[in-house]
This record gives C-alpha cells, structure tokens and sequence, in this order.
C-alpha cells in the first residue's frame, strides 16, 4: 500500500487547519491579490522593475560537474539563473494568526523548492533564490496562510507576537511598518527592514473575527480554541513525549 | 537607620488592548483628577526614536504611537505603546474610585483591576544606591529606568 502522509493528528478546527496548510494536494483559498511590484516593495530587496542581481553565470553558461545529484533535482528557476539567495520573514500573533512559525517551515517544506526555512519562537523566516522567493512570497501573503492585522513581514525587531494587539486589533510592531487607513484598510509604509517605502503597499482589510478563528492554526484556550479540548492531540503529544523519554534506555513501546 | 517604609496601596490597569495614544490621554486625564494619587508609571513596549537593530540601524523611526500627550496640564512624550498602568494610591478607597473611572472608560474591551503591594518599587535596590546614593528620595524609586536620563514627570495636584 502506497505511504500517505497523515500531516498530523487532532480532531480540532486548528489540527484540520494545520493538516490543510501542510498539505500540498489541497489548493489553500485565495483571500487577497497583490500585484508582484507590491510584493518586491515589501521584501525591499531590489528595486521594482530592475534585474535580478546575481551571485554566479547563470547554470547554462558554466560548466557544471558530472554529478548524479545535478541530473535528478532539477534546479529552481532562480538557481538555474544564479539569482541571490534573499529572505522574507513572517511573524504571527498568537491571538488566533493564521500560520506560525513550526506550521509554516512544515508548510514551505512540502509546498516550496529549494528553500532554507529557519524557525524560531516569534519569528520564521525563508531563505531562498530571489526570484523563487518573490513567487513563494506572493503565494504566502495572498492565500489564508496570511492575516493583514495579526501576521506580519518583519525582518528584523520583530517583537510583538505574544503580546496583547492593539486597539485598532493590529500585531504590535516597534517600527509601525503597517498602519490601518480610514476606511479599515492595512497598508504597509515601510519594507520588512523598516525603511519608508515610496508608495504605500495595501494588503486589505483585516478579516472578521469568525474567519480568524475557523482558519488558525494556534491553541489558545481564552481566545480560541483550547489545546486540552484535542484529545486527540494530546495523546499524540504524550506519546510522542514518553518515547523520546525512554530512547536510548527502552524504546519499546508498552 | 533606615526610614520606616510606610506601604501604600498599589493597583495595576491592564487593558485586554494596548491603548493609542489618544486613548491613553483621556484615561490619564480622568485617573489624575481623581485625588489621592501618589505616584504612577506607565508600562508597555518600547518605540524607540530610531530603529535599534537590523539593517536599518540607526535610522528614524517614525511613529504615530509615539506622541506628545497631555496629562493633568503637563505635556510629556509616550515612549512606550501603552499596556498597562500602575499607580500607588494613599488608601483602598482611591482604588475604588479608579475602579469606577475603568468600568467607565473601558467599554469597547475589558480589563483587569489589580491591587497589591508589589507593582512598583517601594525600597531602593542596589541600582538605585548606585544611581541616587544613600538619600535616595522614595517617591522616586522605580518610577523611571535608572539609566533613562529623562525623569519623571510631575504632575501638580489640585
């Protein structure tokens, strides 16, 4: 019988959220459009219209090794054209964000090519060749893996995931890189490093409460749903636990 | 010999939502009419004048959270967003009251009114020996970081 991933256990709204994010079959929906010099704006890497910069000739022009390795993976389109290897970087609140940062390596891991996802605490960050990341970034920020209000691009001082939102319901963020308009609408100012950026950037409005909490893949017991309700979860979790326990003294499972 | 230390009634406003600077103005303005009020600070994250750290090191930061408010006739610039408020009253009764301002105030999302001894400093810490000396005036302790060189600001009483 063929291997089919189970991409992880729970019976919760959050698990299935997890599970459909993980899950490269299913085409997440579609929740925002931003236009590609938006996207370029915001990763703040070059400047919109202008050639990719290049870290080598491009792989057609070089003399490669004969290297088994080379002749089953193909390489990405950016590598292929010795683009730059540039990063984006995602924070997400813990009141009820969309996405965080172990879902999100998980996510790219089996959604994305030649990438290099780092994963911390508050913070979660993707490198790879810039042309591949422009793509990757758009898809990221357009589909429900993105909230304008409580996820947001910051490459650095990026402090604000776990604290309480503000009262206009926006991520804190030090440098304001993103302020809510008059008519509700989230608009970035600055690029991800927190330089002012020509044109304003608008990534909508923030969604309403009901679709926050039926698309997030965080446990919280006061503002959503509460991870000692999955029992499912939880055994999976304890089991998990008791193995890595006992690895290397019995690693039997009773 | 060391002063006795008298422990005045303390209590914490924590809004479920940092306030905006507006916000914050009118709470304040309403919390320092009320009399009996010794010391208050505060708290929350930080908006510094210039990006701390990144590539964008050292250049501004502008920000519509930090701002000139005007507390009780005394014009002062947040430098924090503002997530909670401590003050240090003369007895349980000025809590009471401040309770009554919050349940006013606070409409559009809940809050949380604690009362203790412990939110601010009441006895001077090794810092402050090192910072103000052996006569260290008490009201002053804990109400800004010591090695902020803006103080306080003093708000006069009616």
């Amino acid at each position: 019988m063929a291997y089919k991933p189970q991409y992880g256990p729970g019976t919760s709204v959050v698990a299935e959220n997890r599970r459909r994010q993980m899950n490269p079959d299913i085409e997440l929906e579609k929740v925002r459009d931003v236009t590609d010099e938006d996207v370029v704006l915001i990763l703040g890497h070059r400047a919109p219209g202008s050639a990719y910069p290049t870290a080598h000739p491009p792989l057609a022009e070089q003399q490669e090794p004969d290297c088994p390795i080379r002749k089953i993976v193909e390489a990405t389109p950016g590598a292929k054209a010795g683009d730059r290897v540039r990063y984006i970087q995602f924070v997400d609140s813990m009141y009820n964000g969309p996405s965080q940062p172990y879902q999100r390596t998980y996510t790219e891991c089996y959604r994305f090519r030649g990438i290099d996802p780092g994963t911390l605490s508050g913070r979660q960050i993707v490198e790879c060749r810039e042309r591949d990341l422009e793509g990757y970034a758009k898809w990221l920020i357009e589909t429900e893996m993105f909230e304008p209000a409580l996820t947001s691009i910051r490459g650095a001082t990026v402090h604000g995931h776990s604290l309480r939102l503000a009262e206009d319901g926006l991520m804190f963020d030090m440098l304001q890189r993103c302020v809510v308009g008059d008519e509700g609408v989230v608009t970035y100012v600055k690029d991800q490093i927190g330089e002012p950026l020509d044109r304003a950037v608008s990534l909508g409005k923030p969604l309403d409460d009901t679709w926050v909490k039926a698309h997030t893949t965080i446990f919280h017991s006061l503002v959503g749903s509460s991870y000692r309700d999955d029992e499912e979860y939880i055994e999976y979790i304890v089991r998990i636990h008791s193995l890595r326990t006992k690895y290397g003294f019995m690693p039997v499972e009773e | 010999m060391t002063e006795a230390v008298v422990d005045y009634p303390q209590c914490r406003i924590t809004p479920l939502r940092m306030l905006k600077p507006d916000s914050a103005e009118l709470l304040l303005n309403g919390i320092v009419e009320i009399s009996g009020i010794r010391r208050m600070t505060i708290n929350g994250p930080n908006l510094p004048r210039t990006v701390p750290y990144g590539p964008a090191r050292g250049k501004p930061n502008p920000n519509s959270n930090r701002k000139f408010i005007t507390v009780g006739g005394s014009e002062f610039e947040l430098h924090v967003q503002v997530g909670t408020i401590i003050l240090e009253v003369l007895d349980d009764e000025v809590i009471e009251k401040i309770r009554a301002l919050c349940d006013r105030f606070f409409t559009k999302f809940p809050y949380q009114l604690q009362t203790g001894k412990k939110y601010m400093k009441t006895q001077p810490t090794v810092a402050d020996y090192a910072k103000y000396g052996p006569n260290a005036d008490l009201r002053m302790l804990g109400l800004t970081d010591p090695r902020n060189k803006e103080g306080p600001v003093i708000i006069q009483g009616r």
